[in-house]
């Protein structure tokens, strides 16, 4: 009888592990083909793009939602919509603004671009994630989120990688990168300006999410269907 | 009339290269001419206000951006204003205002039709929205279908679809059906306007099913049916199931006597030595007659029996409290009939460590103490048992157990009854051993002295010599009780020893246990009774036992002289019990 309950113990733990893979995935990743760490396994460049647009759109979607819960929750009062007229840290780098620069642009570029983007967003990541906790009765459902986002730009930022070793001959350029000076905005000790901050951050946020899943589609169109998606 | 400022209404951008805002011009009669208004727009990154390119596109009251004056992410400012007076203004980004087209190109073909005709599937597929540059991936749409028959007022919708097709399964034939679609950005939550409506008629290819214009109504006959049947079947099923519980209310269990009774069937035979026997088993039922009537009544019954002239004294034997001495039962089986209380004749199992269970643990604790006295006298422990045996004539343990039997013509028919039934033959002529000189190990009672003394005939040697003749043989034993006395071994090996071999033998048997079965003491006498019959002694042919034939009084046994034909080998009954009927056979 021991045995008989300690088997099915063990059988409701996996089980459990199971579902808990299955249900925080959120069908994002499916599984790897190649095991993490293999290092002579090789994902088709297709499969690379497949999770990488997978990926970029998961994180334009909880940023987009994010952005309106706390806009629903903070911002309406306070006139915030007004100031809508913000700059990005990312404002700097030159991305494409419509679909003609986007197509005129050449794919290295883009990529490295995409990649910059996703550099500059690491840092402000980690820190949203640590700082939105701090904000006053933060719904659990951002807090959620903001983690949720720091994760998945960084598994972005490895795909990426991997995607431009794949195309890239040369050296892959890391200069494309713009630093976040934003944390203090985050910490001020008044509450609307506080507020105000983070506002602007998840606004930037959305936009660069949306802007990355775009920039990806297009290459993914361009680069494997061959402009016939 | 309320007072209606001119509004920007709604910036919209179709496909995430151009975009147009709209506004309404109010009830200002002073700014009737629509020129007047201005839509001025303004980069975040830039100073000075810009009037819009192009008033014309997009129809009346709306300003229209070309694809060389959108920026996608670059933030926007629009304002309505007159000369000197801004009425609106709107700031956004291109990506926010991003609401599709509609798709174009509806169609439906037919999947299949179901066997009777009256449902089929329809594929509907369709062209995403001219604009939109799905190819090159610069937008994602998402498509949501509706449809409804034609005389609904209510669209069912189907979930928003990444791929241009959409199957509609189950639609009435006989029916015709209106389906639209719109699309939206993928990301976002608003959707596009409605296609044109596209219109679905089976009859147009031919497969319209005009008898089966009526309505399958709810077949409420063969619903109600088949529940019913289900339910039956759940009723039945739940009965069966259930069935003890079930069958406990519907049948509630008669209860069985748990009281140690008496199977009614002996006292309508008149078998009441049987009745006694079971009786002096429980000493506990005594106080229990006295006060049930109804056994009175039945003995009293029993009494009228002219022919039973025994039965007259049988109402003063169970009545008789000394009849009714406290003797623990032997047998442990809880039946009817009662006998089985005690030891039960024809019963193999004995279990004696439950037959000590009976009702009266008092009884059992005096049987305890009378069965090592009498363990003593019979197996002549190590101990001197000298002064015991003596003593044991006139002590109570032997007065009680001569008194002890209720009634009988048949002392050692009870041997079965209890293990002290056989006590007062065997105390009797044990008793007769006194000293353990020469003397035999039974004796006969020659006769009881008012006092309560026995008197016992002077032993025969020979039957010591008889015994020691004697084999024992094992069969002899009809073992059906687990354990066995001294006595048995007494039987079979002390037959050729002596009496100074008896006291060891004797210490044997004790030693292995404290009882000893009325069979083996039954083979035992019956046994010497044999050898007491085979040769003939020099002196007088006293029997060994002697039945008691009439139990006069609490004080009396009236002992048949007659000697004992030799018993047979089916005297020994399993449990040493002696039915009436064997004695019959074996007594004259």
């Amino acid at each position: 009888m021991i045995t008989k309950g300690a088997s099915l113990k063990g059988l409701l733990m996996v089980a459990l592990l199971v579902s808990h893979m299955l249900l925080t995935k959120e069908g994002v990743t499916s599984l790897p083909i190649c095991p993490k760490g293999s290092v002579s396994c090789q994902l088709s460049l297709e499969e690379l793009f497949d999770r990488a647009v997978k990926l970029s759109h998961y994180i334009h979607f909880l940023s987009s939602e994010m952005f309106n819960e706390f806009d629903e929750r903070y911002a309406q009062g306070r006139g915030f919509i007004a100031k809508a007229v913000n700059s990005c840290h990312t404002a700097s780098l030159t991305t494409p603004e419509d679909k003609e620069q986007a197509q005129q642009i050449h794919h290295e570029d883009l990529l490295n671009l995409i990649l910059g983007v996703l550099r500059s967003w690491n840092d402000p990541l980690i820190h949203l994630a640590s700082e939105v906790q701090r904000i006053k009765e933060a719904p659990e459902t951002i807090l959620w989120k903001a983690v949720e986002i720091e994760e998945q730009n960084k598994r972005l930022l490895e795909g990426m990688e991997k995607i431009v070793g794949r195309i890239h001959s040369g050296e892959v350029e890391n200069d494309i990168y713009t630093p976040w000076e934003g944390l203090p905005s985050l910490q001020l000790a008044d509450e609307d300006s506080r507020l105000f901050a983070f506002y602007n951050l998840l606004h930037c946020l959305r936009r660069d999410s949306h802007k990355i899943d775009n920039y990806l589609k297009v290459l993914k169109c361009r680069l494997i269907h061959d402009n016939n998606c | 009339d309320l007072l209606q400022w001119p509004q920007i209404s709604k910036c919209r951008s179709p496909e995430m290269e151009t975009f147009s805002c709209f506004w309404t011009a109010g009830n200002f009669y002073n700014l009737t001419v629509p020129r007047i208004l201005q839509l001025l727009y303004k980069k975040s990154n830039e100073e000075d206000w810009k009037e819009c390119p192009d008033y014309i596109t997009s129809g009346q009251n709306s300003c229209y951006f070309n694809a060389s004056y959108t920026s996608v992410w670059t933030p926007y400012c629009v304002q309505l204003a007159s000369k000197n007076e801004v009425y609106d203004k709107k700031c956004f980004s291109v990506d926010e205002i991003v609401l599709p087209d509609p798709p174009v190109h509806l169609n439906w073909t037919l999947l299949n039709t179901s066997q009777t005709g009256i449902h089929g599937d329809i594929q509907v597929r369709w062209d995403p929205p001219p604009t939109a540059d799905v190819r090159k991936g610069w937008i994602t749409l998402e498509y949501e279908l509706q449809y409804k028959e034609v005389n609904e007022t209510k669209w069912k919708e189907l979930k928003p679809r990444l791929s241009t097709m959409a199957p509609l399964y189950s639609l009435k034939t006989a029916r015709d059906y209106e389906i639209r679609i719109r699309s939206r950005q993928r990301t976002s939550e608003k959707f596009g306007e409605f296609s044109e409506i596209l219109y679905v008629s089976f009859s147009q290819i031919g497969i319209g099913c005009d008898h089966c214009t009526e309505e399958v109504e709810f077949p409420w006959f063969l619903v109600v049916v088949f529940g019913v049947c289900g339910l039956a079947v759940t009723v039945i099923s739940i009965m069966l199931s259930k069935q003890p519980r079930l069958k406990m209310l519907i049948f509630p269990p008669v209860p069985v006597p748990k009281i140690k009774g008496i199977d009614p069937d002996l006292l309508k035979k008149g078998k009441l030595d049987e009745v006694n026997s079971i009786l002096a088993c429980h000493d506990n039922y005594k106080t229990q007659l006295y006060s049930d009537d109804l056994w009175v009544e039945f003995i009293e019954l029993d009494i009228e029996d002219p022919d039973e002239k025994n039965r007259a004294s049988d109402t003063d034997k169970l009545l008789g409290e000394d009849h009714l001495k406290s003797q623990s039962c032997l047998g442990g089986k809880d039946d009817d009939s009662g006998r089985a209380s005690c030891c039960e004749p024809d019963i193999p199992e004995t279990d004696f460590s439950a037959s000590d269970m009976c009702d009266a643990t008092s009884d059992s604790d005096q049987f305890k103490k009378a069965t090592e006295k009498e363990e003593d006298l019979l197996c002549l422990d190590r101990q001197d048992n000298d002064e015991s045996l003596p003593s044991l004539v006139n002590t109570d343990p032997l007065h009680r157990h001569r008194n002890i039997q209720p009634e009988n013509s048949h002392l050692w028919a009870h041997f079965g009854d209890s293990a002290e039934s056989p006590h007062p033959s065997v105390h009797i002529q044990i008793s007769n051993q006194n000293s353990l000189t020469s003397t035999d190990f039974y004796a006969q009672v020659s006769d009881i002295t008012p006092a309560g003394r026995v008197v016992l005939s002077p032993g025969q040697k020979s039957k010591l010599g008889r015994a020691q003749r004697e084999s024992c043989t094992e069969q002899n034993f009809t073992m059906d009780n687990t354990y066995f006395c001294e006595a048995d071994v007494k039987k079979c090996i002390a037959v050729t020893s002596h009496e100074e071999n008896e006291p060891r033998i004797q210490e044997q048997g004790y030693n292995e246990d404290g009882y000893f079965t009325t069979e083996s003491l039954t083979t035992t006498v019956a046994n010497l009774g044999a050898s007491t019959a085979a040769p003939p002694s020099s002196e007088m042919p006293v029997a060994d036992y002697t039945s008691i034939h009439i139990v006069q009084s609490p004080q009396g046994l009236v002992l048949n002289a007659t000697a004992l034909p030799v018993p047979d080998k089916e005297f020994n009954v399993s449990c040493g019990y002696v039915s009436t009927d064997q004695l019959n056979k074996i007594m004259p």
